[in-house]
């Protein structure tokens, strides 16, 4: 067990190392010169070429990729064009509204979509599983932006329930904390929701059609433990897999919710950064994001062995 | 048996009426019509979908203006006879913004799903069949899907100018590792079939292999897979528009329309409230050809999800 965490720990290094190269060469990827658009319309030649050397774009590629991810290593992301200030002093200050925003969020939707797609397995066929299955497709096919907008001017503008916009640090009391994200919450988990429901309603439905559930019945098991003990915990790698899939549209979301509620948190500064053109900024959000994803991801591996102990990789 | 006329009934006796046909034998669901009966998703996304490109080829038909036309004197008007949908911040009008829209939402959401088809299909093919260089392509596809694509699409839209053509671009970047994977999935698996073993077996050259036995057979999930994108695509679009990020207004996108009432949405909801609900029911019909297609092309799948 321990080799085996170790060694799927150490799979991920290389891992992280590509994620580290891909982002750095989309400085290279993009089309067009980045250090003109970076420069903005207004820049004489003078300026882009600074741009370009502060980039680092005169110099060959892998020297420039070398240099920087030994940067990285240790912890530093560049500075920022537009303020001069380092990058990972920028995201520290910006961190704590997106961290809990996404897991609320999280916690939110897990426990939505779990018991709506078991419900809709346990009524297959009935209305009530169509309405889920109906809603599934909704969730995908509605923008973050605009789930946002109308939740905000539903229960913010018209019933004046919660504050429209704005951000309130856990520090100052958990219920001002939940009040003013509980609406951010319900939006970015929107097409988290739809999602894990129904992949939980697809896994349930191959999990309920077997043997030793008839058998669970027929020994005349509740309804409940039969759906919650004995279905649900074999159904649960698809789910957890997706929980963790699922946590990169969280990560492209909370941008755009960040944007709608005013939520001063990495999305924030993302956005703020693409209007200035600050691409070290971009570059250091990317980085740390994707990161996050790949450790989500690890730690979901690692779950699996928990619920289901006949995976060993 | 024998072969003896039926005795005349007689006249006194009652004769039973037939039975009412209770159950009426189906005809089978076959042609055109069945096709689309057996998979109503399929119909009714297919049918919003071809409203939607009937109004992005006829716009300028459709009673609408110039929708870059600007006029300060009727800046920001709710919708009315005039103004269908109203007017925004600049005096534009929003029905014939909205309906011009139609076009850039359709053109990224198609050309990201063809060019990221072909992309990734070439990645895949190439991944699958050649297996010094399977490792290495692999975990770079690894590295590029371990970065949310809404993110890769902003940095890489961040470090170039807005234009239909980058955003295409940028957002056929982030989408190739899917297709990548998936193709070279199909491939693995393929590879193994004794039908591929027998081409070898006959001497079938490698180009012909590919071409003839195996690529067909990626069509079916390569195209679920490209209606999906498609309609991911067309979000990505509208999002990056939104933050600021993708198409410049002077064309109008169902993302920059929105962008423009974002200042505006306490007291004007509306100039957000019309395109999102043309990009939705636009998504909505290619997510519906979507699952539609994936039912009829693996039933086996169908059957749950």
């Amino acid at each position: 067990m321990f080799a085996f965490i170790v060694r799927r720990i150490i799979t991920t290094i290389p891992v992280m190392g590509f994620v580290a190269l891909f982002v750095f060469s989309l400085l290279y990827i993009a089309p067009g010169d980045p250090a003109a658009v970076i420069a903005g319309d207004q820049a004489s030649p003078a300026d882009v070429e600074k741009i370009r050397l502060s980039l680092g774009l005169d110099r060959p590629y892998l020297v420039r990729f070398g240099e920087w991810f030994f940067r990285v290593l240790q912890g530093d992301l560049g500075t920022s064009i537009f303020t001069s200030l380092p990058v990972t002093q920028l995201i520290a200050q910006r961190i704590e509204p997106t961290v809990s925003l996404m897991l609320l969020t999280l916690i939110l939707a897990v426990s939505i979509a779990v018991p709506l797609g078991v419900l809709a397995a346990w009524k297959a066929g009935t209305w009530i599983d169509r309405v889920v299955v109906a809603f599934a497709v909704f969730g995908f096919s509605v923008p973050v932006f605009v789930v946002g907008y109308l939740l905000a001017y539903t229960f913010a503008l018209q019933l004046d329930w919660v504050p429209v916009q704005g951000y309130t640090p856990l520090s100052q009391g958990v219920w001002p904390w939940f009040k003013n994200l509980i609406l951010p919450a319900i939006t970015l988990g929107f097409v988290y929701i739809a999602l894990i429901a129904r992949i939980t309603r697809a896994s349930m439905l191959d999990v309920l059609q077997q043997d030793y559930i008839r058998t669970a019945r027929s020994k005349g098991v509740a309804q409940n433990s039969i759906l919650f003990v004995h279905a649900l915990k074999n159904a649960a790698v698809p789910i957890i897999t997706i929980i963790g899939i699922g946590v990169a549209l969280l990560i492209g979301g909370a941008v755009v919710t960040e944007s709608v509620f005013a939520i001063p948190g990495l999305g924030r500064l993302t956005l703020d950064a693409i209007l200035r053109r600050d691409y070290p900024v971009i570059q250091g959000v990317v980085l740390i994001f994707s990161f996050v994803y790949v450790l989500v991801n690890l730690i979901i591996d690692l779950i699996y062995t928990l619920v289901d102990p006949r995976i060993r990789y | 048996m024998n072969a003896q006329a039926p005795a005349p009934v007689p006249a006194d006796l009652a004769v039973a009426p037939a039975l009412p046909d209770v159950l009426k034998p189906r005809k089978p669901l076959t042609g055109f019509t069945g096709f689309l009966r057996k998979n109503p998703s399929i119909a009714i996304g297919g049918a919003l979908l071809g409203v939607m490109f009937f109004i992005a080829v006829f716009a300028p038909l459709l009673w609408t203006v110039d929708p870059t036309s600007i006029s300060p004197a009727r800046r920001t008007r709710v919708p009315s006879e005039l103004y269908w949908f109203g007017t925004d911040m600049l005096g534009r009008d929003i029905y014939s913004r909205v309906i011009y829209g139609a076009r850039v939402s359709l053109l990224v959401g198609f050309s990201v799903a063809i060019l990221a088809s072909i992309a990734g299909l070439t990645i895949g093919l190439f991944s699958g069949f050649v297996r010094v260089a399977d490792g290495i392509i692999m975990r770079v596809i690894d590295g590029m899907m371990s970065i949310p694509p809404i993110l890769l699409a902003i940095a890489l839209m961040a470090l170039t100018r807005g234009s239909v053509q980058n955003v295409i671009i940028a957002i056929t970047i982030a989408e190739i590792p899917r297709v990548a994977r998936l193709v070279r999935g199909v491939v693995l698996s393929l590879r193994e079939q004794p039908y591929v073993d027998a081409a070898v077996a006959a001497g079938t050259r490698t180009p012909m292999i590919i071409f003839r036995h195996i690529l067909p057979n990626t069509m079916a999930p390569m195209s679920v897979q490209a209606t999906y994108i498609c309609a991911s695509a067309m979000i990505v679009e509208a999002i990056l528009s939104f933050i600021g990020a993708g198409i410049p207004p002077a064309t109008p996108s169902w993302g920059n329309i929105m962008a423009e009432g974002r200042a505006l949405w306490q007291v004007r909801p509306h100039i957000i409230l019309f395109p999102a609900i043309f990009l939705s029911l636009t998504v909505l019909a290619v997510n519906l050809l979507g699952d539609g297609l994936r039912d009829a092309l693996d039933p086996r799948m169908a059957k749950n999800l």
